[in-house]
């Protein structure tokens, strides 16, 4: 009996201090959450919910263009992933399986990544106004592909690092060419990894400031820069910033949700032991 | 259907380093041709080479008399079972099945008839719509057979097909395989490293070592007479007993092979002069656990003392672990300290750890090999072959 109370007892202790670490990582959010759900006024309260109202997010969809913004991120990141991930998996491919270039092409494709942003952007910048791709979608679709691109490789180059190498072989040996073991066999099967890239590549786009900033004009601007001009000289509207968070986070939380899935999802089981 | 020729192959993966090393041999149409070796020798590299799925670095293969070294894979006709069944595993078994004939633009109906075919002598009918993932491992081994026997290809390689099976069913498809073997008369290149497999299933067995091969012959043949001590061991369970001796005259033409553990064994007057330039000279003895028995059954056969060490009773046979001791007349010589060597008895006798007993030892298929190279020093072949008495 005591052995059982004893357990019971460091039971209790344990998920005590497992609610108090998910209250340090969570509060925040939640504080957000609930901060975009108060009246402006009332934002900086010390009071947990000192009112409810949906202004903030009606005033930000309505006055400040959001829904505008929302549709440019989506279309951005979407494109910038739709553009980016057949390169990045016939790349990934490419070194997975061939010598192609040697380990030295495989770190000088992670070489623009290894410089900050800020050393990219301005270049970009003059080659975008010189093809007049500045303030425009495509343009910045275009940018967040090519930024993309090296972090999606790797990504598949690891996976495709652990497709058995024996199923090319049997489609080889079944009457396909190379491009067909890959396209039949190698694509289908690594669809749980080719998501997953695509889910982190989205939300690498949709974070992206720094060359939305730079890039983008009034009509063409993403969340992170709208969120941004939130914060005019007359102070910040913490309450409209906080509904921009919560809008912004959105689509994230359900990434966040498909990319586990994915990732989890063995669909290789079954076809080697 | 075609032959399989391999000319001087080799594999390289850097400029002294060898995968395959000269290899050539001549498999013939529809003949059923076991690959043996321990790991890394070499025999699974030779088969993706025969398939096309690695470069050759040096030599020639020919499939059906034409060379093949610049033909895809696709273009040599040949089906690959893999040790990792390589299931397609988005597909349905009928689709794994379709999938060559589909790569080749064969009518749809033929497909269907030709997988139809195919799943019924495997007995794959009733699990054509599932996925691999859904299947035994037995069923996937048998899928990956039929997506090779759907597509009629001129022959069958087969990478350890067997080696993820349970025993019981690896009894089961070894069985199957000669069947098949029979019934497609299809040439097979079976690669493995289970010396059962070796000795039941081929036409031949070529064995491998370092990327060499080191014999090519009829399971049998190979058995009695191993190229080196390699062979001698890896062919059987239990391996050959080697042990060195020395070689000595006794009075006239006899020849008498002394080991460390004090045997003496009289070398038959057949072997004599074939051994006669090894006088006096060190050699490995090579004898085989079942040349052993409980009591003799001709004149020449030896007593040999023989103190147990550990028993093993299989059910069928009895195989003992133990030290040999000194056989009268000879006066042991010390050559090497004492070792165990295995015997096979028959189920009947009853043994335990620490008793002496006097077996008799068949001296006939006896094997002597050189020291230096380990190879087998040729002699004639058994006149009579030994016959088990229980």
């Amino acid at each position: 009996m005591s052995t059982a109370f004893g357990s019971t007892r460091s039971n209790i202790g344990l998920h005590v201090g497992l609610m108090a670490m998910c209250l340090v990582i969570v509060l925040p959010p939640l504080w957000v959450l609930r901060t975009s759900l108060v009246p402006e006024p009332q934002a900086y309260s010390t009071s947990v919910m000192p009112g409810f109202t949906l202004d903030n997010y009606i005033a930000l969809l309505t006055r400040n263009k959001f829904g505008v913004f929302y549709l440019n991120s989506v279309v951005v990141a979407l494109g910038s992933v739709v553009v980016a991930l057949p390169f990045a998996a016939m790349t990934g491919y490419a070194f997975a399986r061939f010598r192609t270039g040697g380990r030295f092409a495989r770190f000088l494709v992670l070489a623009t990544q290894m410089l900050p942003p800020v050393a990219l952007v301005l270049p970009t910048f003059a080659i975008f106004r010189a093809t007049g791709l500045t303030n425009s979608v495509p343009g910045l679709i275009l940018a967040y592909a090519a930024i993309n691109l090296p972090f999606l490789t790797w990504i598949l180059m690891g996976f495709f690092e652990g497709v058995p190498i024996d199923l090319e072989w049997a489609a080889m040996t079944d009457g396909a060419t190379a491009w067909g073991a890959f396209w039949r066999i190698v694509v289908p099967v690594s669809l749980p990894g080719l998501a997953a890239a695509g889910v982190l590549g989205f939300i690498l786009s949709w974070n992206e400031f720094l060359f939305a900033l730079v890039l983008t004009g009034p009509s063409t601007q993403t969340i992170p820069v709208a969120l941004a001009s939130l914060q005019s000289s007359n102070g910040v509207q913490i309450a409209k910033v906080s509904a921009g968070v919560v809008l912004a986070v959105l689509p994230l939380v359900i990434a966040s949700r498909f990319i586990q899935r994915f990732i989890v999802q063995g669909l290789t089981f079954g076809s080697v032991k | 259907m075609a032959s399989i020729e391999l000319r001087h192959v080799s594999k390289r993966y850097a400029p002294t380093v060898y995968g395959v090393r000269d290899v050539s041999l001549r498999i013939e149409d529809g003949e059923f041709i076991i690959f043996l070796g321990p790991s890394g020798c070499g025999k699974s590299t030779t088969l993706r080479m025969i398939a096309g799925l690695e470069s050759v670095s040096d030599g020639e293969i020919l499939i059906g008399g034409q060379a093949v070294n610049a033909i895809p894979p696709r273009d040599r006709n040949v089906a690959v079972v893999f040790q990792s069944y390589a299931l397609y595993p988005h597909m349905s078994v009928a689709q794994n099945m379709a999938f060559g004939l589909k790569m080749r633009g064969t009518d749809p109906g033929l497909i269907r008839s030709k997988v139809d075919q195919a799943a019924t002598l495997l007995g794959l009918t009733p699990y054509l719509d599932r996925k691999p993932a859904a299947l035994s491992g037995g069923q996937r081994q048998r899928v990956a057979l039929g997506r090779a026997i759907v597509r009629d290809p001129a022959a069958f390689l087969l990478d350890e097909p067997l080696s993820n099976l349970d025993a019981q069913l690896r009894g089961e498809m070894r069985l199957e395989l000669v069947k098949l073997h029979r019934r497609l008369g299809r040439t097979i290149v079976h690669v493995t490293h289970d010396q059962v497999e070796a000795m039941t299933m081929g036409d031949r067995i070529c064995i491998m070592r370092g990327g060499a091969m080191i014999q090519v012959g009829r399971p049998l043949e190979v058995y009695a007479n191993p190229a080196e001590t390699f062979v001698a061991r890896f062919l059987a369970t239990p391996p050959m007993n080697l042990m060195p001796a020395v070689l000595r005259g006794a009075g006239g033409d006899d020849l008498v092979v002394e080991t460390g553990e004090g045997l003496a064994l009289a070398v038959p007057s057949p072997y004599r002069s074939a051994y006669a330039a090894y006088r006096d000279k060190p050699v490995i003895l090579g004898l085989r656990p079942e040349d052993f028995y409980e009591a003799p059954h001709a004149s020449d056969w030896q007593p040999v003392p023989f103190t147990v060490v550990a028993v093993e009773a299989l059910g069928a046979e009895l195989v003992l672990v133990g030290q040999v001791g000194a056989t009268g007349g000879v006066a042991p010589q010390k050559i090497a300290p004492p070792q165990e060597i295995a015997v096979r008895l028959s189920r009947h006798v009853v043994a335990e750890p620490g008793q002496m007993l006097t077996l008799s030892l068949d001296p006939n298929p006896m094997h002597l090999f050189d020291v230096e190279t380990t190879r087998l020093i040729p002699r004639p072949a058994p006149g009579v072959p030994a016959r088990r008495v229980a």
